[in-house]
């Protein structure tokens, strides 16, 4: 009752309590208190009270108020330096498990970061053009054979109308690649350049070293890249210098282009300007069906993209009564989209690149958390181990927040030295996996943004990794420890159980999904492409070529070089064009949509490509002049005729010309070995040749046989270089990507393999020391060798199978997903999950039973001596 | 630039905890000075002071004795250390100083007045 009624006013003391500084607190408390159980007696409480408040009030002021900062820090150094020297201690004594945690870590992180290097490349694809986010690329979309296609190439007509036309249009450029002979005085090349308007350079924001962004302004001006320019003239001092191109044409050098960045999707050596299409007479007859360039528009600064899109989606269309493009529309694509979102799904360039770069970053996602999942077991495993440690620093004083400071610091340190050792892996298998990726990718030491980055990995790992073990640590009850009836038997409690179960699950996902891409791949390789690929080998008609077809063919014959030569439009891996709105007898209104590819071929096509004729003959327009007139057809095509007999048949084209067919030939692969093969009409017209095929002569030495080709090219064409290419090669190339990724995901598999199987190292070594002692007394009870190894390995071996079980139908998922973009597909076979879960089976009894083996082989006088 | 720095408040409490010797504390020094100068003086105000002159090394602690009264808080015990002793004596003297230096011309209100 007295000192109840000496109390002051509650709130202003917690008040008081709160703001003061911790050193002066107690001391001027105890004043206070004084002075007011002094002031209750003499003038009553309530006179007290107030003064004591007006007190409270006038001791907040500076010097009284406690500092937040200048306390803790004081406080935290000392607390971290300690911290930090009981982790290094701790690193030190326990070796084992220091490298297998730094290991796991460190691999982890450093695939982590091979994919992320990856991505930050894709994702910087054309973002260095400094009015990046206001050019768009022109698609054209149109529905063919029932399915919407989107493509980058638009009528030549269009730029022209868009910049007259639309007011948000700042500028309109064309690009067209071509491919020409480039020659200073006898230095020659062919090389890829393209044609331009004059406002491509200042549109885009490829770096001119010499000249002015209107270089291209000058109809007989071109421009040059520096590898170019160094190739022609030894310098890049060429301003004002002729070059000739295409043998016939002499232009200026009026500027010269630093080499293009990595991450662009264009590709050219030189730049001439557009002009230079009429003076070749390539736009005559130009219409708005053809779509043969690329279109990019500069939109004005603060226009609306979505409404331009809209307002000039018909721009092609309005101008097609009817046939083909009549329906065609034209979208606007953000250019710094153009790489990772090509592919169209429904009409819309949704697809593409994007889908591996997201896939990617998932899986290294999934890697740094199973990385992190070793951490969390093994930390937790062990943490009778520091138990002790914990109840005392809680006794002296520590809280549950310093300690799950303490022990987030020390994953933090951990982190940071595996992150260093990844450094070092990365550097390492940098090389390795540039040559995968085909993108050349480099640690930018000296790029602030890369170390803000690598602190936030560091960081986002640590905290991932030490949160767990942190709070399942610094919760464990101080005097229940130092007493010693802490200990627990088993090792494996549930939440470590569920995180073995989801690494493993993880690991055999992937690695199931990394076998059925190989297959895939293998399954396609299998399919018979139709031809013979081994010993083809072509180069394009160039210069004189086209004149001497006839000689050149019979001198290679004739030297026992090649034993085949047919000449055809493309190269027999690549299809150049297309044909629709076909008639012949018996076809209907819907026939006419029809997509024909279109080759083209001569004398010899069969027997040089080795294909099989299942009715009729070659074209041979030597032979047979009206050949000219004559098709081919394969097997595909003659199904969608449904043609009975079709040799002799008429088809008519939409131009009124009769076709008269004069063989039929098996099903060959041109497109993509995934898909089905489309219908096709191989034709000859004699001036669209563009490609010398020869079988090369199997008994002779391959390079004798090139030389001597070499030869023959030379004698009759002797203004081009003599450049080569092995259709073998290049219908290898189409499995490019799906090998890239089949060898990613093989490489990711391999690592969270090796992870896991790290992490279970570590658990089964913990779990054979901690039950030596159960051991022994097992033994001298009499059990065998076999049966304590068993009983050992028998709780690691049921969270595999759990995961076998978890794993297969998410692997299931996945990978049919995955399938499901190819038509022609490997089926997926129950044994894939057999023997992923088998191996899974032995990979993991091989870890667990060595040390399980080793425990249970020790003898049990020195185990149970041990003490 | 002072060798000694020392405000007029400070010169009173320093002084103060010298008057009260081995009483000095919070409350005890609050009342002297209230006592002897008749001038109020917050709590907040001294331990600002206090703090000041420890912070400056003129005055230096110990806790004392906890009673029933201050609901179990500690006493803290000034002492003036050698410094303040220095610090006190330094102010005294340069007044002094001061005191004799003024001619007595200045201190006579007739002379002026004329």
């Amino acid at each position: 009752m007295e000192i109840n009624k000496n109390k002051p006013p509650r709130l202003f003391l917690k008040f008081f309590r709160w703001f003061c500084h911790p050193e002066l607190r107690n001391s001027i408390e105890g004043d206070l208190m004084e002075l007011h159980s002094e002031r209750a007696r003499g003038m009553g409480k309530r006179t007290a009270d107030m003064k004591f408040i007006f007190d409270v009030l006038l001791l907040f002021r500076p010097g009284i108020i406690k500092s937040v900062k200048q306390i803790n820090t004081l406080n935290q150094s000392d607390m971290f330096a300690n911290y930090i020297k009981i982790a290094f201690r701790i690193l030190v004594r326990n070796k084992g498990y220091s490298f297998i945690n730094i290991s796991g870590l460190a691999i982890g992180m450093a695939a982590a970061m091979l994919i992320l290097l990856w991505v930050q490349n894709e994702i910087s694809y054309e973002s260095f053009h400094p009015k990046a986010d206001r050019i768009y690329k022109m698609y054209s979309r149109d529905e063919n054979n029932g399915r919407i296609d989107v493509w980058g190439n638009t009528p030549a007509l269009m730029a022209p109308e868009l910049k007259q036309s639309y007011a948000e249009v700042e500028d309109a450029v064309r690009h067209r690649i071509v491919y020409f002979l480039v020659k200073v005085g006898h230095d020659h090349f062919n090389e890829m350049g393209a044609f331009a308007d004059p406002g491509f350079l200042s549109v885009f924001g490829f770096k001119l070293l010499k000249g002015k962004t209107d270089a291209l302004s000058n109809d007989f001006g071109a421009v040059l890249s520096k590898k170019l320019a160094i190739k022609l003239f030894g310098t890049i001092e060429c301003l004002g210098k002729t070059v000739m191109v295409n043998d016939t044409d002499n232009f200026t050098v009026t500027g010269v282009l630093d080499d293009l960045p990595l991450n662009t999707e264009f590709e050219f050596e030189y730049l001439l300007p557009w002009n230079y299409v009429t003076r070749l007479g390539w736009d005559r007859g130009q219409t708005w069906a053809y779509t043969n360039a690329a279109t990019y528009v500069l939109l004005k600064e603060a226009s609306s993209p979505g409404a331009f899109d809209s307002k000039m989606t018909g721009i092609v269309k309005n101008h097609i009564k009817e046939g083909d493009g009549s329906t065609r529309e034209v979208l606007a694509h953000p250019l710094t989209k153009t790489h990772l979102y090509s592919k169209a799904e429904n009409g819309k360039l949704t697809g593409g690149k994007i889908e591996t770069v997201r896939l990617f970053s998932v899986i290294a996602g999934l890697i740094i958390l199973i990385a992190c999942i070793n951490f969390m077991n093994l930390s937790t495993a062990r943490s009778e181990k520091r138990a002790r440690e914990v109840g005392v620093r809680k006794i002296v004083g520590a809280y549950k927040s310093s300690l799950i400071t303490q022990f987030i610091s020390e994953s933090i340190l951990l982190v940071t030295i595996a992150f260093v050792v990844a450094l070092a892996l990365v550097q390492l298998s940098l090389g390795l996996f540039t040559q995968i990726v085909g993108a050349p990718l480099h640690i930018q030491f000296t790029n602030a943004q890369f170390w803000l980055y690598a602190i936030g990995l560091i960081i986002f790992t640590g905290l991932l990794a030490g949160s767990y073990p942190a709070f399942y640590l610094s919760s464990s009850r101080p005097i229940k420890v130092l007493k010693g009836t802490y200990k627990k038997i088993n090792a494996l409690v549930t939440p470590r159980k569920v995180l073995v179960v989801a690494q493993f699950t993880f690991a055999i996902v992937l690695s199931i999904c990394a076998i059925m891409v190989q297959r895939q791949i293998q399954f396609a390789q299998d399919r018979d492409s139709g031809y013979n690929k081994s010993n083809i080998a072509y180069n394009f008609m160039q210069g004189e070529i086209p004149t001497h077809y006839d000689l050149i063919k019979n001198e290679l014959l004739a030297r026992g070089a090649a034993v085949s030569v047919t000449r055809t439009y493309s190269p027999i891996t690549r299809i150049w064009n297309t044909i629709n709105e076909l008639t012949w007898q018996g076809s209907g209104e819907s026939d006419r949509k029809t997509n024909f590819l279109l080759y083209g071929a001569d004398a010899d096509m069969t027997k040089t490509f080795g294909m099989r004729v299942k009715l009729g003959r070659d074209i041979d327009i030597k032979t047979f002049p009206t050949d000219t007139a004559a098709v081919i057809l394969n097997e595909a095509a003659v199904d969608i005729m449904r043609l009975k007999d079709p040799i002799g048949e008429i088809i008519k084209d939409s131009n009124g010309t009769s076709w008269h067919v004069v063989g039929v030939v098996k099903d060959f692969i041109i497109e993509s070995p995934y898909e089905r093969i489309s219908p096709m009409i191989i034709n000859g017209w004699r001036d669209r040749y563009g490609v010398v095929n020869f079988r090369l002569n199997p008994a002779n030495d391959q390079v004798k046989n090139l030389a001597e080709t070499e030869k023959v090219f030379k004698k009759y064409n002797p203004e081009y270089p003599f450049e080569y290419f092995f259709a073998e090669e290049y219908y290898n190339r189409k499995f490019g990507n799906e090998k890239q990724t089949g060898t990613l995901a093989s490489l990711f598999a391999g690592l969270t393999i090796v992870i896991s199987c790290l992490g279970l190292f570590g658990l089964a070594a913990y779990m054979a020391e901690s039950r030596t002692k159960e051991v022994g007394v097992r033994k001298v009870l009499g059990a065998s060798t076999t049966t304590i190894a068993t009983l050992l390995s028998k709780d690691f071996l049921k969270l595999v199978i759990i995961s076998i079980l978890v794993a297969s139908p998410l692997a299931w998922l996945v990978v049919s997903n995955w399938l499901k973009s190819f038509n022609y597909r490997a089926p997926i076979s129950v044994w894939i999950f057999v023997e992923s879960g088998l191996v899974a089976i032995i990979i993991a009894l091989l870890t667990v039973s060595a040390q399980a083996v080793k425990a249970a082989a020790a003898n049990p006088v020195v185990s149970l001596k041990s003490e | 630039m002072k060798k000694y720095q020392l405000g007029e408040f400070e010169e009173v409490v320093l002084l103060t905890v010298g008057v009260l010797y081995d009483e000095a504390y919070g409350v005890s020094i609050k009342k002297e000075i209230e006592t002897r100068l008749t001038r109020n003086v917050s709590v907040g105000a001294l331990q600002t002071a206090l703090k000041r002159l420890e912070d400056k090394g003129y005055l230096k602690s110990r806790e004392g004795e906890a009673t029933e009264e201050r609901a179990g808080r500690p006493k803290k015990y000034f002492q003036i250390t050698a410094l303040g002793k220095r610090a006190m004596e330094y102010t005294k003297d340069t007044r002094d100083e001061l005191w004799s230096a003024i001619p007595n011309m200045a201190l006579n209100p007739k002379f002026v007045e004329e």
